[in-house]
């Protein structure tokens, strides 16, 4: 199991290697003049060309990358072009408000998702086809409406919430969940509906195996089967399905974020993106890649724990 | 024995989720005053974007000028509107030759680290703009040199004349840092003025909020109306609308269609007029497009809009139709220009049939993000009249570089409407980004070169500009954009000439 963990952490750290060479590149060789942007309309073009030595973008590219590369393995990231923060330092500062947010959906999607899809496979008949109906409804409306019909009638009719992120320094744990929570509902309705539809259709295919037919003829009892059996062996499918759902979560809650003021990564990369600030633009694509390889990473070893027959070696 | 794994999943899972509650409230610190709603002492305004770097020398226009107001004085007060006032400069006076304006200061002021404020102060700060790179350097381009005449007076020596320098030592260049942080990293992070507030770097996270507190025994107590005045960032449009109609911001930016869920939560519009919006027709030398060359077809292209019924439609009428580029502020702008061309589809065809360019004429112009329908009613009103417009990919953030490239023969586009010689060489001048192609006259430059040298007449001098450009119909104007700061009624604002958002010195408690 070391030894895998090992390996898959090698890979991880070439798999970052690569990405970071790609995006460098792509983003370096893509974006114009960067010192004109930083500068605006009324640059003379001595001024830009100051600006350029300034950045160090007058060397060559190669140059530039190690530059970044050294900076990066020295834990800065190297810093803003446009604020001169170290971009170690933002990311610092919004990782949190973004993890806890998507750590706090993830949680409530798997309890759901695992409860609602078991009732459906095990009770099917009409609570089959809510949750049918349900998965295609909640598939089919982008989280960012929800948001904000979510803001529109519990923070602005009712005012039961924060219409946008209250969270500042010196607040306490309850503006945390305050203003998370109606974030962490516009998140989680596509992840349930979907993670409830996978996690059902594994379990009714468990349930018409061979070995569950064996167990009930030894008067096993149905919810013995069902726990401790026919869970474990849907387990590997609906984790899967966890894994990749968070991964795409990464993208949408940078719109979430947007809707609701929330000071995460969202808003971080948008702004970077839109001004060329490409450090830190590096620095939101070196995070997701990490953010992949370790749930890639924690999903096959949870796998392995939960499933010998899916152990790897 | 065989739940074990499936219960210690189940913990680690749980145990998992309360860890990182626990780190998110242990990073956002320890128990104090959650989002208090403001009182009749604190601010909150709901702000586009944070600032870059507190050096005074990044500041910029408008938005970007706004929070560095709350810890900067500035030499001179821009009144809402217009006026020019004694701030930390008490007079002011130019040489006959308008190429040396001389200014007294007060003695009497301390910066927030405890420097003081004098003529060297002064000079450190002017000489410091003029090299640090800022956004808006051009406002002391022409500025040769900044001389110390004794401890309360400087020169400042200009290489040719700018009507607009006292306008400027209102703006960006005017801020006044401490001259012992001027330069230094730790100014880029946390400001150092004189202005009547200082910030609470505490209290404060990029790009979420900015906090400032009243500074104590500041100079001028009329200028520091609350005790405590916070920036919340706030970039999205409709994160902006719900955070004001719910109360969380005192005031803040939005568009008409926002600004509809505004007013049904009974929220002031206090407008103004900053930017106009319409076609720069680039190309007028035919350098890409030969038919851009001909007067006529820039005439035609103007007698084919109906502005009132576009604006009506697209812009819910917030605005006010218009033939000129230069603003109603400007001292350019005059009545007989603002109609000068009326729809007219007839004449639009005449004149390009007299062009020779009849139904050969087409426009490829880039896609403004936003604009998407107001472009597609522009390209059918063009097509009435025999003209093809053609939207190309969206403008994205080479376009600076690719208008200086002179990529575009024409574009729609929203522009600030400044002073006289700030919009000339913005538009008009072969200095300007927006004339990529140079084009010039003699007659133009004579004209130009009169404003320049105009002093306090630049402003009726302009309007010769400003009639020179309309009837070369080197652009196509629509309209004048009524911009929508709305606020809650525990504030008054009065709008500022000129910034879609209002300088900090307008925002008073409500009584």
């Amino acid at each position: 199991m070391i030894r895998f963990i090992a390996k898959r952490l090698g890979s991880g750290l070439v798999v970052l290697f690569v990405v970071s060479a790609l995006t460098f590149v792509l983003l370096y060789t893509s974006s114009g003049s960067i010192a004109r942007n930083i500068l605006g309309d009324q640059a003379t073009p001595e001024q830009v060309a100051l600006k350029e030595q300034e950045l160090g973008l007058d060397q060559p590219l190669v140059t530039r990358y190690f530059a970044w590369l050294g900076d990066a393995l020295s834990g800065n990231l190297s810093a803003s072009w446009f604020t001169s923060e170290p971009v170690a330092n933002s990311l610092a500062t919004r990782i949190p408000v973004t993890m806890t947010m998507v750590f706090a959906a993830m949680i409530l999607i798997a309890v759901c998702a695992t409860l609602i899809g078991v009732a459906a496979a095990v009770k099917r008949g009409w609570v089959d086809r809510v949750v049918q109906v349900g998965a295609i409804v909640g598939d089919s409306i982008p989280g960012y409406v929800i948001g904000v019909l979510l803001v529109t009638v519990l923070a602005i009719q009712l005012g039961f919430f924060p219409a946008t992120s209250t969270i500042s320094p010196g607040v306490g744990p309850e503006a945390w969940v305050y203003s998370m929570t109606l974030p962490v509902i516009a998140l989680l309705i596509n992840g349930v509906t979907g993670g409830a539809q996978q996690i059902r259709s594994a379990v009714i295919k468990q349930l018409e195996r061979d070995y569950v037919r064996t167990l009930r003829s030894r008067g096993i009892t149905e919810r013995e089967i069902l726990f401790k059996h026919v869970l474990r062996s849907a387990a590997p499918a609906g984790l899967t399905v966890l894994s990749l759902q968070l991964i795409g979560m990464l993208g949408g809650v940078v719109i979430i974020e947007q809707i609701f003021a929330l000071p995460g990564m969202g808003p971080l990369a948008v702004t970077a993106t839109a001004q060329t600030d490409l450090p830190v633009v590096m620095g939101v694509v070196m995070y997701t890649v990490v953010v992949v390889i370790v749930v890639n990473l924690l999903v096959d070893i949870l796998n392995g724990w939960l499933n010998p027959k899916v152990r790897v070696s | 024995m065989k739940l074990g794994p499936k219960a210690a999943v189940t913990a680690l899972t749980l145990s998992t989720a309360l860890a990182m509650t626990a780190c998110g409230g242990a990073g956002g610190g320890t128990a104090g005053s959650a989002s208090a709603r403001p009182t009749a002492t604190s601010l909150t305004l709901g702000a586009n974007q944070d600032v870059r770097s507190w050096d005074p020398a990044q500041a910029h226009v408008g938005h970007a000028l706004q929070p560095y107001q709350a810890v900067y004085d500035t030499l001179i007060l821009r009144e809402p509107n217009g006026k020019l006032s004694p701030m930390l400069a008490t007079e002011w006076k130019y040489n006959d030759t308008n190429t040396k304006l001389t200014v007294d200061l007060r003695t009497d002021v301390t910066f927030s680290d405890g420097a003081k404020f004098d003529a060297e102060a002064a000079k450190a700060n002017l000489d410091h703009f003029k090299k640090a790179n800022g956004p808006q350097m051009a406002q002391l381009a022409s500025v040769s040199d900044v001389a110390v005449v004794d401890a309360d007076t400087i020169d400042i020596n200009l290489s040719s004349a700018e009507p607009a320098l006292e306008y400027f030592l209102s703006q960006a260049a005017g801020l006044m840092g401490s001259p012992t942080a001027l330069g230094s990293e730790a100014i880029k992070t946390e400001p150092a003025g004189s202005g009547p507030y200082v910030m609470d770097k505490s209290a404060s996270v990029k790009d979420s909020q900015t906090v400032f507190n009243a500074r104590e025994g500041y100079w001028n107590k009329d200028l520091q109306k609350y005790q405590k005045m916070t920036f919340k960032i706030l970039a999205d449009l409709t994160a902006r609308t719900n955070a004001l109609v719910s109360g969380q911001v005192d005031a803040t930016l939005l568009d008409p269609k926002n600004g509809k869920q505004a007013e049904g939560a009974k929220m002031k519009l206090a407008t103004n007029q900053v930017d106009w919006s319409g076609l720069l027709l680039l190309d007028r030398d035919g350098t890409k497009n030969p038919a851009l060359a001909n007067v006529k077809v820039r005439q035609a292209i103007n007698y084919a809009f109906d502005r009132k019924t576009i604006l009506d439609q697209v812009m819910l009428g917030q605005g006010t139709p218009t033939s000129q580029p230069f603003g109603k502020d400007s001292g350019a702008w005059t009545e007989e220009l603002e109609n000068y061309y009326s729809y007219d589809p007839d004449k639009a065809r005449q004149l390009l049939k007299e062009s020779g360019f009849e139904n050969n004429v087409t426009l490829e112009v880039p896609t403004l993000p936003g604009s998407e329908t107001l472009i597609s009613v522009l390209q059918q009103q063009l097509a009435d009249v025999g003209i093809t417009l053609k939207p190309g990919a969206a403008i994205n953030n080479t376009f600076i570089a690719d208008v200086a490239a002179q990529k575009y023969g024409a574009m729609f586009f929203n522009l600030f409407q400044g002073e006289p010689t700030v919009a000339i060489d913005q538009i008009v001048s072969t200095k300007a980004l927006f004339n990529p192609f140079k084009n010039t006259t003699p007659e133009l430059e004579e004209k130009i070169q009169a404003v320049r040298d105009g002093g306090d007449d630049a402003g009726k001098l302009a309007q010769e500009v400003n009639k020179y450009v309309v009837e070369q119909a080197w652009f196509a104007p629509l309209f004048r954009v009524n911009q929508m700061y709305y606020h809650n009624d525990k504030v008054n604002v009065t709008p500022q000439i000129q910034q879609a958002v209002p300088s900090i010195y307008n925002y008073s408690p409500a009584k």
